[in-house]
């Protein structure tokens, strides 16, 4: 426990390093440009910067991943209120109240209300991801081989069916990422398995690569397939933007509702940030005194959205970091950050010198809601109009970070033409229904599963018994069969109203 | 059902050719854990078939051409085409030079004003060279005719 307080006071102190706030500050606000730019998705943002994270320190390259991320779920609320298109699909829901606030004239109240609620939403998810993830850790610690194996199908399983249209197309694309995943060297019998003669396969497809393609290639491939529309300019406004204290007094049942609406939806792995702003919305409205303003421009709306959306990114990482179960797109990615800075997501991180960086990391996220709600109460006019940034230029910008990103890695241009091929190969998923998302969580996962199947199998002499040899394996089963069936259960919590979660 | 997906899944299946003629090529016991993932990708794929099988019976046959309406052939060709070119200069003419050719030629060809061109390409290569090469010290391709 003294422990814990500990790791906790210190974790604080390490994030309060210059450079940690230099990275807060960075990371927050091209969080924000990426997240009001409608085309470009949080996901996106994290894979094309987390190149930039390779030299950094653990700690500060996850703050700042962790910061992009952030920023770019609040970020999606400006385009969303001032041009009535979301910048992210977390923000689907704050669009309906925030822009007929703006047509109101109240586009300032609707911006001081999605950063007042990203901030509560965001900061109160901390509390989650502080008191579950120490203790679902312990419990990971008790895993063995068969219990890796069953939580990797567990992830698998839950993610190809939750985030496609059809979850026969989802498990497919989690199978065919499987099969890329057996790229490289079959490290228990040190056969190369389908390197095409290419020594950089050795180690199998670099993950780092793959997620920049699937991602932000893929991206900037949709974008080019379309008409370049001029977008909306968006709207003066001169209203406040900061609440007065009953209104904050109102808004505080909502967000609190939200709140844990967020955080459960965060960390159930396959549901996300647009499922969330749906559920908080819909929540504030069947709470409110004011039933007849919703549709009209309700700030209780926007604040229930918003709250909920920014109240993943505590939750959802919890999984990610104790499990090494990335729940949805921008937690595999960030992932994938972490495993490039040598650490493996898992029990491991709450353990000894990796413990430091992990509550840093902690610590970090919580200043990042301060910075947040900063940044975005003196900086949305700015947004705003960044906002308007036409596909023409994003094209060729995101392709140039793409390349650059991916040579970054090895300093190798072998590299740059798998992120190429991923990018092709995300663009053909995306058109025709497949899911990235499985994909690269089938990379992510496919090693991990791999190796404690066979594992399993040496212990016990090839019997595969031993696959159903402990509670836990039996509990991971039937998660597994609540993965698939998740679909059902998540479309009668959401009424369909959220679409897919790319 | 619609007929796009009978394109997804001949893929599907070419892909579980295509790796099981490699997996056979493998010692036998590195062959076991390939072969599984290439059933259960053959066994979803067939899975699908069915579906689409039933799906055209109960409601017919669309296209699937709907998710392509927005497709703009004229566009995306010509800008696919530019970063392949992109990607093949790059080795030749080095990162900053074959990035502004390409920055100013997809700019040119989507008709963006001669101002925000040299303003997008200026910024971006700023950031890059601030980024990437001073601050994480990389170092980008720099040509072979230039070394």
């Amino acid at each position: 426990m003294f422990e814990t307080l500990g790791l906790m006071g210190q974790g604080f102190m390490n994030a309060l390093h210059p450079v940690n706030l230099l990275a807060m500050t960075a990371g927050t606000t091209i969080g924000i440009v990426i997240g009001c730019l409608p085309g470009l998705s949080a996901a996106m943002g994290v894979a094309l910067l987390l190149p930039m994270t390779f030299s950094m320190d653990a700690s500060t390259g996850m703050i700042m991943l962790g910061a992009i991320y952030c920023g770019a779920i609040f970020g999606g609320s400006i385009s969303a209120i001032l041009i009535h298109t979301p910048g992210t699909p977390a923000s689907a829901a704050t669009a309906i109240e925030g822009y007929q606030m703006t047509l109101k004239g109240q586009a300032g109240k609707a911006l001081g209300t999605a950063c007042i609620a990203s901030f509560f939403g965001g900061l109160l998810s901390c509390i989650s991801l502080y008191f579950f993830a120490p203790i679902l850790g312990q419990l990971a610690m008790k895993f063995g081989s068969p219990e890796y194996f069953w939580l990797s199908i567990f992830g698998l399983t839950i993610i190809a069916g939750v985030s496609s249209k059809s979850m026969v197309k989802g498990l497919m694309s989690g199978a065919l990422g499987l099969l890329l995943s057996t790229i490289g060297m079959d490290q228990i019998e040190g056969v190369k398995r389908f390197m095409f003669g290419q020594s950089s396969l050795y180690e199998g497809i670099n993950v780092t690569c793959a997620l920049i393609g699937l991602f932000s290639m893929s991206q900037a491939l949709i974008l080019a397939e379309a008409r370049i529309k001029e977008r909306a300019r968006a709207r003066e406004f001169s209203d406040s933007m900061l609440l007065s204290r009953k209104e904050l007094k109102t808004l505080a049942p909502t967000i609190g509702r939200s709140w844990i609406i967020g955080n459960l939806v965060g960390i159930l792995p396959g549901a996300g940030a647009s499922i969330a702003c749906f559920m908080g919305y819909n929540t504030a409205r069947q709470f409110s005194k004011h039933k007849e303003l919703f549709g009209h421009g309700s700030y209780e709306g926007v604040a229930g959205s918003e709250a909920a959306n920014n109240a993943v990114t505590g939750g959802s990482l919890i999984p990610m970091l104790t499990l090494g179960i990335p729940g949805e797109s921008v937690t595999a990615v960030l992932m994938g950050g972490l495993i490039i800075q040598g650490l493996t997501p898992g029990p491991n991180l709450f353990l000894g010198e990796t413990a430091k960086m992990t509550y840093t990391f902690f610590a970090g996220f919580v200043l990042i809601q301060f910075f947040m709600l900063g940044i975005g109460l003196l900086g949305c006019r700015g947004f705003a109009q960044i906002a308007r940034l036409s596909d023409a230029i994003l094209i060729p910008s995101v392709t140039i970070l793409c390349v650059v990103g991916s040579f970054a890695i090895h300093q190798n241009f072998v590299d740059v033409v798998i992120m190429m091929i991923f990018g092709v190969i995300g663009y053909l998923s995306r058109k025709f229904g497949l899911n990235n998302a499985a994909i690269v969580l089938a990379l992510i996962l496919g090693p991990i599963g791999e190796t404690g199947l066979r594992r399993s199998l040496e212990l016990s002499e090839g019997d595969p018994s031993i696959l159903f040899s402990t509670p836990v394996c039996w509990v991971l089963i039937v998660l597994c069969v609540l993965g698939v069936l998740s679909p059902f259960l998540m479309n009668r919590m959401t009424g369909g109203a959220s679409d897919v979660e790319e | 059902m619609k007929k796009t997906d009978i394109g997804v899944c001949a893929v599907m299946y070419s892909v579980c050719l295509f790796f099981l003629t490699m997996t056979l090529q493998l010692p036998k016991a590195a062959q076991i854990y390939p072969l599984c993932i290439i059933v259960l990708l053959a066994a979803l794929t067939t899975l699908h078939v069915i579906n689409m099988v039933i799906a055209a019976l109960r409601q017919g046959v669309t296209s699937g051409l709907e998710d392509f309406k927005d497709f703009l052939p004229a566009q995306f060709f010509p800008i696919f085409g530019m970063v392949m070119v992109y990607l093949a200069l790059m080795p030749w003419v080095g990162f900053y030079l074959s990035s502004a050719l390409f920055m100013l030629g997809a700019l040119l060809f989507l008709r963006v004003k001669w101002w925000q061109i040299l303003l997008a390409g200026i910024v971006l290569l700023a950031l890059v060279y601030g980024a990437f090469t001073v601050f994480l010290g990389v170092r980008l391709p720099a040509g072979q005719l230039f070394s």
